[in-house]
């Protein structure tokens, strides 16, 4: 096994260690009061307006309609049109396009000649193609070209459009230099080395089955290394709105669930309400022994 | 996305020295229609005097929410600073904050900065896009901040995300931001990623309310301090509640010509009804057209004297999670007592929002009274028939104000609409309307608020996009002679509407009233006789 397919595994380790933690990180959140915001996706018949149970006289007596094929369609026309951005930031989103869309067939690709790689090191013909060839060699170029674009006119507005500038962290600028060197270095692989993501599709059936292969080209190896870094940041940095985003949405803006009977809700509020708090304004003066329910029921004067 | 045209600030500027960080530019302020268009703007601004700018801080844009003042001694700037970071790490902790530790984290974490929230809100167009009403900008301070002080803050984070001062001129621009945003959140509607900088700006609030005891006057010590007290933020005691209404039941007698008599206190009714107080003293035809309209609809209902039962505001909703959770609780233990079978919520928003929703997770089950919108009570009355209605008795323009936490808030979009198109013939929507409407620029306390210049920020900054709104929608029809009504279900919001029609000359320039939506429909019933709806503003 060379040092390059130990960077992979760790890295890769590193990727889904550090989606798993902030995952959990958010999904063992404390429940928290409800903040909800309309749209609700899943409010069946009402969605389209924004309408929702409350809208019914005596709404607690009559059952609640949701439609979880109402969130699934406002989440897939989220990440396939960028609608929020095209209605609300319409100079934005084509390179905003460009860019997801580049990073959509990347990622793909790179899923795509996992499973090649799997393929060849079981010996599945049906999916060897996948290890590299034509078919993943216009696929690649296609993911490098729109991503490349993408990201170049994304850095270009940030730099150039002066409110987009000084409203920037130096996080934003990091993130799309990164990005730029990642695919420069993955151009120069492509061009000069593995046009047909064979030489990938091998490396990964190595990967697979343990065994060395040389990456013969350092286009190669820097490609491999700077996609490593980026796996390992990737989940500490707001680029993990890729998968928090079913938080932010599903867990918050959706989340509209009452405290009726049987939900359970009652339940973890009263564990809750057993907190002790500590904040110190004279109308709290929480001492950390006095509970959040203890606090409520004072007088509040 | 438009060029902001006035002062670029930075996020790292906040503690940076300056008189004043990014004024108000009058030259720069949205355009209003004619013939609004010709005003000018400066008859309506207040400037601080130079004394009180000594007195209290207005360094942010030149104006004061709060009236801070600063520090005398370094001491007491040390211990300020230190308080500070002490809140915002129980901001961050689960045990101080479980209630929005998930969305306020979420939110603190995952912002690209990619502003596509910022033309969404009303402030920051219509201030000509200062930069500091950005949304995203007060976010920021709060995410440099914690990214720096916050529990488990570390040098690497703190250098991505940015860095800015911790200094008294920071702590005290950052309390003063926190109070250009209504919280209608607008700009949260807009994220594609679920970023919700309207919250960031409750969170703030809440740090300086429950860790430094700093929060706006009219909300806090004349708001719900005065509410748990004396029984309303009004100041009004149970007795006076009721001579007040006794009066409305007098009022409502002659104009309807049979008895009204407001039901007190009655065990087992089963509508505890819960009105802003705000109306009984401001506009009492609203609590009166109520109490007309439950009789004649034949619903058994009851106000309640008990101290917070007679008055559904809950400010704490806007600052502070105890006072907010005090207030809600009194709420849920009256109707207990009472045995109501549902407590249904007057024409107030932030009431709604605060009982129905925010409320919700902290009533066990024996408090746990359903909670219902007059809205929805409204309209079954009004498509049940009980009513014998008129609707050419509302033959005038109609719009709708949408309050922000009725609608965006609890998705309560259709009631008050099918209404209006079953009583109002004229009714138009404004645009847009519904979820995306704009905030009357008087949300989260600001329509109570008036300390210093900061009335003249709202009218001239926060209400801009709405008066501009509201106008729009009777464009040809603004003439005098022409009466028109903008149909405003909230009492905050009919506040704010209230000066700055004022501030404006509305009702004379444009003979365009608010009201609430019962009058509406008291109006309009045929068994009562003719000009229920005076046109006299107030």
């Amino acid at each position: 096994m060379g040092l390059l397919h130990v960077w992979v595994y760790l890295t890769l380790a590193g990727f889904v260690l550090g989606c798993a933690y902030k995952a959990i990180k958010y999904a063992t959140m404390p429940m928290h009061l409800r903040w909800e915001l309309y749209p609700v996706a899943h409010e069946k018949g009402k969605a389209a307006y924004g309408g929702s149970y409350f809208e019914e006289v005596d709404w607690w007596t009559k059952p609640r309609e949701s439609s979880r094929l109402g969130e699934i369609r406002v989440i897939l026309e989220e990440v396939v049109t960028l609608k929020q951005v095209r209605e609300h930031n319409p100079g934005l989103w084509l390179p905003s396009l460009l860019f997801h869309y580049g990073l959509y067939l990347l990622f793909a690709l790179g899923a795509a000649l996992l499973v090649g790689g799997m393929a060849v090191a079981v010996g599945f013909k049906p999916l060897v193609f996948l290890a590299g060839g034509k078919l993943m060699s216009i696929w690649g170029g296609m993911g490098l070209a729109l991503a490349t674009l993408g990201t170049s006119l994304l850095l270009l507005r940030r730099l150039g459009q002066a409110e987009l500038r000084r409203s920037s962290s130096p996080a934003d600028f990091v993130h799309l230099w990164l990005f730029l060197i990642l695919f420069a270095v993955s151009w120069g692989s492509f061009l000069t080395f593995d046009r047909s993501y064979l030489q990938a599709g091998n490396f990964l059936a190595g990967l697979v089955k343990g065994e060395a292969i040389s990456p013969g080209s350092a286009w190669f190896v820097a490609q491999v290394a700077i996609l490593g870094l980026f796996l390992i940041y990737m989940p500490w940095s707001h680029m993990a709105h890729m998968f928090t985003k079913y938080f932010t949405w599903h867990s918050v803006r959706w989340e509209d669930l009452p405290n009726l009977p049987g939900t359970g809700i009652e339940k973890k509020a009263r564990k809750l309400l057993m907190l002790p708090v500590s904040w110190a304004a004279p109308h709290i003066r929480g001492d950390g022994k006095k509970t959040w329910v203890d606090v409520a029921q004072e007088g509040g004067n | 996305m438009a060029q902001s045209r006035i002062n670029p600030v930075k996020v790292k500027d906040i503690g940076k020295p300056a008189e004043v960080l990014s004024p108000v530019n009058l030259q720069e302020l949205a355009p209003l229609p004619p013939p609004y268009d010709q005003d000018d703007p400066a008859t309506l601004w207040k400037e601080l005097t130079a004394e009180r700018r000594a007195q209290v801080e207005a360094s942010l844009d030149g104006v004061s929410a709060l009236s801070l003042k600063r520090p005398e001694s370094p001491e007491e700037e040390k211990k300020l600073l230190e308080g500070f970071v002490s809140g915002l790490k129980k901001l961050l902790s689960k045990e101080n904050n479980w209630t929005f530790l998930q969305p306020l984290a979420l939110s603190l974490e995952h912002c690209t900065h990619c502003q596509t929230c910022a033309e969404a809100c009303p402030i920051f167009v219509g201030s000509g896009r200062n930069e500091v009403y950005r949304p995203s900008y007060r976010a920021d301070v709060l995410r440099r901040l914690a990214a720096r002080w916050g529990n488990g803050g570390n040098p690497l984070k703190s250098a991505l995300t940015g860095s800015v001062d911790l200094n008294w001129s920071t702590v005290a621009r950052l309390a003063e931001l926190a109070h250009r945003c209504t919280l209608c959140r607008r700009c949260t509607q807009a994220c594609p990623i679920g970023v919700d900088n309207g919250l960031i700006s409750h969170e703030l609030r809440k740090l300086f309310s429950q860790e430094l005891g700093i929060a706006a006057q009219e909300c806090h010590r004349s708001g719900s301090v005065q509410q748990l007290k004396v029984g309303s933020s009004t100041g009004m005691p149970p007795m006076v509640v009721k001579d007040n209404i006794e009066f409305i039941d007098e009022e409502m007698s002659q104009k309807v010509g049979f008895k009204i008599e407001t039901p007190w206190d009655k065990a087992g009714a089963d509508v505890l009804l819960i009105h802003n107080a705000g109306e009984i003293l401001s506009w009492p035809e609203n609590p009166g057209a109520f109490a007309v309209m439950l009789e004649m609809a034949g619903i058994s209902w009851t106000l309640s004297s008990d101290i917070a039962g007679y008055d559904a505001v809950n400010y704490g909703l806007w600052y502070d999670d105890f006072q907010f959770a005090r207030v809600a609780l009194k709420h849920a233990e009256i109707a207990k007592k009472l045995g109501v079978k549902k407590i249904v919520i007057g024409e107030c928003g932030h009431a709604h929002k605060a009982l129905s929703v925010i409320a919700d997770r902290i009533f066990s089950q024996e408090y746990n009274i359903p909670r219902e919108s007059c809205l929805t009570l409204m309209e079954d009355i009004v498509m049940s028939g009980r009513l014998k209605l008129l609707p050419e008795r509302n033959d005038f323009p109609v719009t709708l104000h949408d309050p922000c936490n009725m609608v965006r808030a609890m998705g309560i979009v259709m009631p008050q609409r099918r209404i209006l198109h079953k009583i109002a013939p004229r009714f138009r929507e404004m645009v847009p309307h519904g979820v995306e409407n704009y905030c009357c620029g008087g949300g989260s306390g600001f329509a109570i608020m008036n300390p210093n210049n900061f009335a003249s920020w709202k009218y001239l900054v926060a209400g801009r996009i709405k008066l501009k709104q509201i106008l729009d929608a009777f464009q040809g029809e603004l003439d005098p002679s022409i009466p028109k009504y903008l149909c405003a279900p909230c009492s905050n919001c009919k506040g704010q509407f209230r000066d700055l029609f004022r501030a404006y000359n509305v009702f004379e320039r444009s003979n365009l009233l608010y009201g609430g939506l019962v009058e509406l429909i008291v109006n309009a019933i045929a068994d009562i006789p003719e000009g229920f709806l005076e046109w006299e503003f107030h």
